[in-house]
């Protein structure tokens, strides 16, 4: 695979020679890894013919121009947390926006505007220095904010600020054919602190049902909201790996509640949010607890063999409630009471807590989710009301069964749930650990399970969330208003030449058909 | 025991390019400009200059997708082994960074294609004067003041290593007149002394490297020593770490113990042996040499196998870098009245490399300048100071070549030298 001379050289025009490389060596490494890597997502990825390092928005804009001039394919890389940033296309080229990480916060106006390679911790390490704060996303700490708010998003923290389609601003984007686009107050004023004006707002096809990952055009800024948190400074504690945050007790504290059964942990979600207190709300999935306790992955092992006895006589859930005084002290006083009522009502038992943050302000430990099995994939992720949330969970933990050869089995957990937007949104991500190299066929069979579950969406009418992005489109397509029409249209009108990380958003359906014989492709 | 590296295969596979090994831990991320601690990504930002990248690069050579050229030897060796990635992945996945990372040189010295000139220079010089610049063996002690006379036998043995014996004779000057302070006699091997040889684990040179690891081991039994005691962080590894790891041991059972200055010392600055009760009225922060911190942990020999979900039997205890050394400096550092100690952005197991080690400074030697410029102006913009204290000579020497290429204004100081300075009048030797 090589692109001819002259774009090469063309290119080493564009950003300086020593910012592109199509050396084997470098192209190597940009062909496959992160998020999916094991399974359907991340099969076939191929190399790109040429990997280029661009420094500022009109190298950027000059890189997709000359793509569409000589007609080559290329893939945004951002911090290459999913394997999207793969390409799946020959003689492709890898825009890495690694030089790209400006950061710029309007304290006043509260909002942070992102260069692509701005990653979360960054932004909430910048924002609380001055008394502001964003969520941290369930991808991690490590992924790119930009990236995130345009395609994912999801967070404990969301249960007080929103979903992340909220969070979007004034937006820079260069579209598919190399045009700069500015969105919101970005286009008429040269300023990014608002999202749906003067000027246009494509927020809702920027995202679509679940972003793009690259495969129209590229987000070279992005503004996002920043909300006010409390004054005291959370202190980073401890030698790696056991480093957190010790919380400002008279401002912030964390409660682990017991439950006896779900049902009465789902009905203190509800009356938490009804009460409009609290932070942040998740039902803790049991796999996690013992996690926690571990200090390898031989000692989780010892623990877990072990937990399946307790588990099928002790149903007991945990929900994790995080409170912050934003106004004051006596905030977090007022809403601790209330919280203490709601447990005593609903049949919870206060557990004591360690006043200490290790995921979700600043950090979130994703690629701890591959600790203990060395696999890992989300295999349902459900964004719709608690009770889609819940449904789902039960579902796919019963279709797991199916599947569960080679799979960690997880006795039943129904995962990770949690509310959004104070209890009007649920969210439900089902979990899958697995181990892909002592037997390759459990991948396979994930792969199934993974189709699966969303037929089984579709089936039992819950909203197949982020499968609605990186799932099988045609299925999810004719199940949700044809939004498979829609998506193509829109794909077409701005980059009727499929050169934006082709073949997205449809290479699931492709990938399906092409690297993965096990699976059925009944539709 | 060389490494191999179809014995990594696990690791390198299993890795998920989280980037853990090159991001700052979350918990302590600042600013995107000291976001990143691996000094090879921040420089060259192309992948295969992350450990994700050279892994990807371990995979295609051990599939037989890729040939080793010199591109590939250049991402291999433009990394000073720091340990920062092994650290940071630890912290989440406990894949095993450095070994997979030093296996991968080893695959590239067996394929003869490397290491680069200036690596078989300094192993040249080690093999005819038995250490690292070529000097003439019998000058190896010559920097010992005068007044003070190493007894003949002790239990503590004071290893010079070769930058303090040849070039950074302050430290070593220092750390005796502070044993002399303290009471503490001292033993030296004089000629018997050899490199440690660190160089020469660390760019594949292993045959070498085993004679010279066998003829110290040697030399330390005969001494009758019980403890080893170290000014440089790199002799610390090789004595603690490398040695038993390529004889197939572990630390503990080695003949002897082996300690850094800094260790030795804080205990007893502690309990009042030697007073540092001269005020220093200065503003510094404190760099944390990378062997002495998040790379000194012993070495535990495991030998096992990986089962299902990659469990291993029997478990290995890990280094994660959690037992370095990082509080002892600061708490020296702390007993001197006077003394403002303020941290850098990055700092302790998420310290940026001074850029000497790996080979980087003999054989990659702009790499290492850059390294060190980068820190030195990590020092200034985030502690607002012009004085870096570390405890190590070989992070000195090449700090002091890069302020010499710059024209910087930065003052660089062996803590050995400031402990000298705060010492109570009169103790001085």
């Amino acid at each position: 695979m090589s692109l001819p001379k002259e774009t090469i050289r063309a290119l080493e025009s564009i950003v300086g020679p020593q910012y592109v490389s199509e050396d084997p060596v470098v192209c190597q490494v940009y062909a496959r890894g992160g998020y999916g890597k094991d399974i359907v997502l991340g099969r076939g990825n191929l190399k790109p013919a040429c990997v280029v390092l661009p420094g500022s928005t009109e190298e950027v804009q000059s890189i997709v121009k000359l793509a569409n001039r000589y007609k080559t394919p290329f893939v945004p890389v951002g911090t290459f947390w999913f394997n999207s940033c793969g390409p799946y296309r020959e003689n492709v080229i890898s825009i890495d926006l690694k030089r790209m990480n400006k950061i710029e916060i309007d304290d006043r106006n509260m909002y942070a505007v992102c260069e692509p390679y701005v990653i979360f911790s960054q932004l909430q390490h910048e924002a609380m220095k001055r008394g502001l704060y964003m969520m941290v996303p369930g991808g991690g700490a490590q992924v790119s904010v930009v990236n995130n708010v345009t395609g994912a998003g999801y967070s404990p923290l969301n249960y007080r600020i929103g979903g992340p389609q909220r969070r979007i601003l004034g937006v820079e984007w260069v579209m598919p054919d190399g045009e700069i686009l500015k969105l919101g107050s970005a286009s008429m004023l040269k300023e990014y602190f608002w999202g749906e004006g003067p000027g246009p707002d494509l927020r809702g096809i920027l995202r679509g049902p679940q972003g793009w990952q690259g495969g129209l055009g590229i987000f070279t800024k992005a503004a996002v909201k920043l909300y006010p948190f409390q004054p005291e400074r959370l202190v980073p504690t401890g030698i790696s790996p056991d480093t957190t945050l010790e919380l400002p007790t008279k401002r912030m504290r964390r409660y682990n509640i017991t439950y006896p059964d779900q049902p009465s942990l789902v009905k203190a979600m509800r009356e938490v949010s009804k009460a409009e207190i609290g932070a942040a709300i998740t039902k803790v999935p049991v796999m996690w607890r013992y996690r926690a306790r571990s200090t390898s992955k031989e000692h989780f092992w010892e623990l877990w063999k072990g937990a399946k006895e307790d588990l099928q006589k002790n149903t007991e859930t945990i929900l994790l409630v995080v409170i912050i005084g934003y106004t004051s002290e006596k905030q977090v006083e007022y809403e601790e009471r209330v919280l203490t009522d709601i447990v005593t009502e609903t049949g919870g038992t206060l557990r004591r807590t360690k006043q200490t943050d290790e995921s979700w302000i600043k950090n979130a430990d994703s690629a701890g989710m591959w600790w203990s099995a060395g696999g890992y994939i989300s295999v349902k992720i459900n964004v719709d009301s608690l009770d889609h949330a819940l449904k789902s969970g039960r579902d796919a933990a019963a279709l797991k069964k199916k599947y569960l050869e080679g799979a960690v089995d997880d006795y039943g957990d129904p995962g990770w749930f949690q509310i959004s937007s104070f209890g009007h949104e649920g969210y439900n991500e089902f979990l899958v650990e697995f181990d892909a190299t002592s037997d390759p066929k459990v991948s396979h069979r994930i792969d199934n399970f993974y189709v699966d579950a969303v037929k089984q969406d579709v089936k039992e009418g819950c909203y197949s969330g982020m499968q609605m992005s990186y799932g099988p489109v045609g299925i999810t397509g004719p199940a949700y208003g044809d939004h498979h029409i829609l998506l193509k249209e829109i794909k077409e009108m701005f980059d009727p030449g499929y050169l934006s990380n082709p073949p997205r958003p449809f290479e699931f359906d492709e990938k399906i058909e092409r690297e993965c014989p096990w699976v059925k492709k009944d539709w | 025991m060389a490494l191999v590296l179809e014995n990594h295969r696990y690791d390198a596979d299993r890795c998920i390019r989280c980037g853990g090994c090159k991001w700052v831990d979350h918990i302590y991320m600042g600013h995107p400009r000291w976001g990143v601690k691996c000094p090879s990504i921040a420089r060259y930002l192309f992948d295969p200059y992350a450990a994700y990248g050279r892994l990807q690069l371990a995979l295609g050579l051990m599939d037989g997708e890729l040939e080793i050229t010199p591109s590939f030897v250049d991402a291999v060796f433009q990394c000073q082994l720091c340990g920062a990635c092994d650290v940071g992945c630890k912290r989440n996945l406990d894949l095993e960074i450095q070994d997979t990372l030093m296996a991968l040189r080893q695959r590239v010295v067996d394929k003869g294609k490397g290491p680069l000139p200036g690596h078989k220079k300094a192993a040249g010089n080690i093999e005819s004067t038995w250490n690292i610049f070529g000097s003439r063996k019998k000058e190896r002690f010559s920097w010992m003041p005068s007044g003070i006379q190493p007894a003949a036998k002790a239990d503590v043995l004071y290893w010079a290593g070769c930058y303090p014996a040849y070039t950074q004779s302050e430290t070593a000057q220092a750390t005796v007149k502070l044993l002399k302070a303290a009471g503490v006699d001292f033993a030296v091997l004089g000629e018997s002394e050899w490199c440690c040889g660190q160089m020469l684990f660390t760019t594949g040179q292993t045959e070498l490297a085993l004679k010279v690891a066998q003829h110290n081991i040697d030399a330390i039994k005969a001494s009758g020593a019980k403890t080893v005691l170290t000014s440089c962080p790199e002799c610390l590894t090789a004595l603690k770490v490398e040695y038993p790891k390529l004889l197939g041991k572990s630390t503990s059972d080695m003949p002897y113990q082996v300690v850094h200055l800094t260790e030795f010392m804080e205990p007893l600055v502690k309990n009042g042996a030697i007073k540092l009760n001269k005020p220093l009225p200065m503003r510094v922060t404190y760099h944390d040499p990378c062997h002495l911190s998040r790379m000194s942990e012993p070495w535990v020999q495991w030998e096992g196998t990986r089962g299902q979900y990659g469990v291993l039997q029997p478990p290995k205890q890990w280094r994660r870098g959690t037992n370095g050394v990082y509080q002892q400096p600061r708490n020296i550092m702390g007993a001197i009245p006077g003394l403002e100690l303020v941290e850098m952005q990055r700092t302790r197991e998420n310290a940026f490399c001074c850029g000497a080690g790996g080979g980087v400074r003999e054989g990659l030697n702009d790499f290492a300048l850059w390294t060190a410029q980068e820190r030195l102006t990590e020092a200034k913009e985030t502690a607002g100071t012009n004085t870096l204290v570390l405890a190590c000579p070989h992070c000195k020497a090449n700090f002091t070549d890069a302020i010499k290429k710059s024209g910087d204004n930065m003052k660089v100081y062996d803590i050995a030298e400031l402990m000298v300075k705060a010492l109570s009048q009169g103790k001085e030797a």
